[in-house]
């Protein structure tokens, strides 16, 4: 009975979502009178770029409301709550303390700083260094409208199948070869270290630990919730085109980088779904990461990728660490005993796992072949480490 | 009237008795560890936190106005006790007198550790019980549920439900009681845990992780620089001190094996046997067992016993920096990584077990069960097949709480090492002695 009553409600989210797709154009968020394309850098200091921004500024606060709400909301149920109700009060952010915390490993801020370089990149890029790299496409969700990406993203044309093949042969080959190149060499690392996508997550994710909120918990139900969301949005993400929609009205990532970059467009569903991946990555760490057709599709050849995770299951000692620090809820990582590659199809290569890992080599990252970072326990407790020196 | 009068001095009799029972075995077996050679600078601490409880029947040397919480299994999380404002010690007993004691009041075929805690209680004589404002029992197998009510009548007692599986819902649930256990502390202790209060109690608790792990990682070096039976004291003192007076004084016990590491200075110069102690905890004054090994001729190279390394050797992972994030890493903590035969599936105990053999180059397993350990019993047969492909020859030494089991496990533990010592190359005995 329960069982069916989950189904029934899963068809009809995957049904709407799939509807909601398909009609996007018709819901707008926010129209301009007319859409301007044309960009400069001198619009970018100019007053008119603050009227582009408008939808975005729009967006944003909506977000903020939304995510203070349900945090209004979870304090009001906890005070009401038998068990938790007496510390409703020790989850507020004004408590001065901060729990012990590890230094800062090389790898993470590589991977900070070029998630950074390349969103600024994808974004600006062809204002700052001219388009000379525009037929080359990566499997990123960085939206293609804006037309002063440094690179290409492959997404428009794997949502638009029928225009790709009019396409001449040229350019398909460059967009085949180029996606597939960095499908290999990258596999699904572009989403951890590339995709524009992931940085605003990832900040969203930041700002919960500033202000000490509490998130959504490993958990497998949300996990398996999620799943025939993905695989609606895979299917929309796909055959739109065949079907008459436009993917592009519905994607999230339409309301951010083409009006940085100055454009304005007008939006459609994609503003309302991004305020909606804004407030869930804020509670869940990378929620869309979890359904983003792109990085399925990508994450289909983990098998080939040069990135890997790989695990000593000698020197693990089955803590669930990864798990719970995994933001795309992988739990084989802990439970796998025999299998020395435990790269996942949903893997990102975040390296969060690697970080809270506390035994001694028993993760790490290889791109091909070579460990580019491994767990360790000292660089883990490295918060706890006695402030004098020792004495020799 | 008269015969009150005599029953209460029967009474004071048998407590005397059993005061200056309980203080002999302490002293004995706390000079036996001290005449172990090679102890490291600092160890008297260790050594003076053991005899103050055992054989001075003081209480643990808590700071002034902080209340001690019993806990009677490492799955209690230390931190939240810190965060409550009080200390935690560990009551889980090793002590031959009051399991005497124990012995008429439980069931013959409890466990000896249960019975000794039932004879302190009965007695209550040691003030390290005695003292403590409420205790904490995680029901990990039958003998501690039924303490768990035994303890009851004299102090407030918190149990936890320890579930046979680590699943996701597992956790949440563990999650749930420990906010229900903090609740409870603090109405003990008056003082409120909050965010900053737990995450002192976090690095409190992470300052003494840290330097156990490295303390671990020097005790991997080959030839030994600490003998076994030391660490393992170490360890069993962690019971009675705050953790930020056992983390400064094995800081100096680190320090001065760095030392010993630089110049060369091993405990023994010898290639001795080194053997893994692994199953049922180990607790002071029961040391029976490390002591012959190290008298014998072997070094207790690795230990895998709850009272020892094992205890706290896992670092809560906070991966969610807010306060429920931080009780749910508690949570994880205990139960995940914890390789206590009370789960259903402890396969995991097996891999440690081969990790701590390949970090420590392990030559024999000795794997101790007390009588009417079942859980543990359980095991042995499984980890004696994975052991015996890896080559490894294993033992099982079963003892009880008293000293007449001494003379067999001396045979048996010599032995043990006298087969190690046979497969070991020829030269490599002979080798000429250095350092002590």
């Amino acid at each position: 009975m329960k069982s069916r009553r989950k189904l029934i409600v899963t068809i009809l989210v995957c049904g709407g979502l799939a509807a909601l797709a398909y009609f996007s154009w018709m819901l707008p968020f926010y129209e301009f009178d007319v859409n301007d394309y044309d960009v400069s850098f001198e619009k970018l200091f100019s007053a008119e770029y603050l009227r582009t921004l408008v939808p975005l500024f729009i967006i944003a606060a909506l977000s903020a409301v939304g995510i203070v709400l349900v945090v209004k909301l979870r304090k009001q149920m906890v005070k009401s709550d038998r068990r938790y109700s007496r510390f409703a009060d020790a989850h507020t952010s004004k408590q001065s303390g901060r729990a012990p915390k590890q230094k800062p490993a090389l790898f993470m801020i590589v991977r900070r700083t070029v998630m950074v370089v390349s969103a600024v990149v994808l974004i600006w890029g062809g204002l700052i260094f001219g388009l000379k790299m525009s037929s080359l496409s990566l499997p990123l969700l960085s939206c293609p409208w804006n037309s002063e990406e440094m690179t290409a993203s492959s997404c428009y044309y794997l949502s638009h199948l029928n225009e790709l093949f009019q396409l001449p042969i040229k350019k398909i080959l460059l967009f085949v070869g180029s996606t597939a190149a960095s499908v290999i060499l990258l596999g699904r690392a572009v989403c951890g270290f590339i995709c524009p996508m992931g940085l605003i997550q990832d900040v969203m994710d930041r700002l919960r630990r500033r202000t000490k909120t509490e998130g959504i918990a490993a958990n497998e139900k949300l996990y398996a919730a999620l799943t025939p969301i993905k695989w609606t949005l895979v299917l929309v993400f796909a055959g739109l085109c065949f079907a008459g929609g436009n993917f592009c009205n519905f994607c999230p990532m339409v309301s951010v980088s083409p009006i940085l970059a100055g454009i304005s467009t007008s939006l459609y569903v994609s503003g309302f779904l991004m305020i909606f991946v804004l407030i869930g990555s804020f509670f869940k760490r990378r929620l869309f990461c979890s359904v983003c057709p792109v990085g399925y599709m990508v994450g289909l050849f983990h098998k080939v990728s040069l990135f890997r995770v790989k695990k000593d299951c000698t020197a693990c000692t089955e803590c669930g660490a990864c798990y719970e620090a995994c933001p795309m809820g992988i739990k084989q990582i802990y439970t796998e005993r025999g299998k020395a590659d435990v790269t996942d199809a949903n893997c990102i290569m975040c390296g969060e796992c690697v970080r809270c890992c506390p035994e001694d080599n028993a993760l790490s990252l290889t791109f091909a072949g070579a460990k580019i970072y491994s767990s360790s326990r000292k660089k883990l407790m490295s918060g706890c480490e006695p402030a004098e020196k020792v004495r020799r | 009237m008269l015969t009150t009068a005599r029953e209460q001095e029967r009474k004071a009799r048998q407590d005397r008795r059993f005061v200056s029972k309980e203080t002999q075995t302490a002293a004995k077996y706390l000079r036996r560890i001290r005449e172990l050679s090679g102890a490291p600078d600092g160890f008297d601490t260790f050594i003076d936190t053991l005899g103050r409880v055992y054989v001075d029947m003081k209480g643990a040397d808590v700071p002034q106005g902080q209340k001690t919480i019993g806990t009677y299994c490492v799955m209690v999380p230390q931190e939240l006790v810190y965060a409550a404002g009080a200390v935690p010690v560990k009551l889980c007993s090793g002590n031959y007198t009051a399991f005497s004691v124990g012995d008429d009041i439980a069931p013959r075929d409890a466990c000896p550790l249960v019975k000794a805690v039932a004879g302190f209680r009965q007695t209550g004589l040691m003030p390290v019980y005695e003292d403590c404002s409420m205790m904490v029992v995680p029901i990990t197998c039958d003998c501690k549920k039924k303490i768990a009510g035994m303890l009851g009548d004299r102090c407030e007692v918190v149990t936890m439900h320890i579930p046979a599986e680590r699943g996701d819902d597992e956790i949440d649930r563990f999650t749930e009681q420990l906010y229900d256990l903090t609740a409870r502390l603090e109405d003990v202790t008056g003082n409120r845990v909050t965010y900053s209060s737990l995450a002192e109690g976090f690095r409190r608790v992470g300052r003494a992780q840290y330097e156990l792990s490295e303390f671990i990682r020097l005790k991997k070096q080959l030839p030994c620089l600490i003998r076994g039976t030391h660490a393992m004291t170490i360890m069993n003192a962690a019971a009675y001190m705050t953790a930020d007076k056992w983390s400064e004084a094995l800081h100096r016990v680190n320090s001065d094996l760095r030392k010993r590491a630089e110049s060369k200075k091993t405990v023994t110069g010898r290639k001795l046997p080194r053997i893994l102690l692994t199953g049922s905890p180990i607790v002071f004054p029961n040391m029976k067992i490390p002591l012959l090994i190290e008298e014998m001729g072997g070094i207790v190279a690795g230990d895998e016993t709850c009272m020892g390394e094992r205890g706290m050797y896992d670092p809560p992972v906070i991966t969610d920096e807010s306060f429920d994030g931080m009780m749910r890493s508690l949570a994880n903590r205990s139960l995940r990584p914890c390789p206590c035969p009370t789960f259903a599936d402890n396969s995991q105990r097996i891999y440690r077990l081969k990790q701590l053999i390949a970090d420590n180059q392990i030559q024999g397993v000795i794997y101790h069960v007390l009588r009417g350990c079942l859980v543990y019993d359980f095991e042995y047969r499984l980890i004696e097949e994975e052991l015996g492909r890896l080559g490894i020859p294993v033992i099982r030494l079963e003892s009880d709480y008293n000293e007449e089991d001494v003379e067999q496990l001396r045979i048996r533990i010599e032995a043990f090492i006298e087969l190690i010592k046979l497969g070991q190359a020829p030269e490599k005995r002979t080798a000429p002695r250095t350092g002590f």
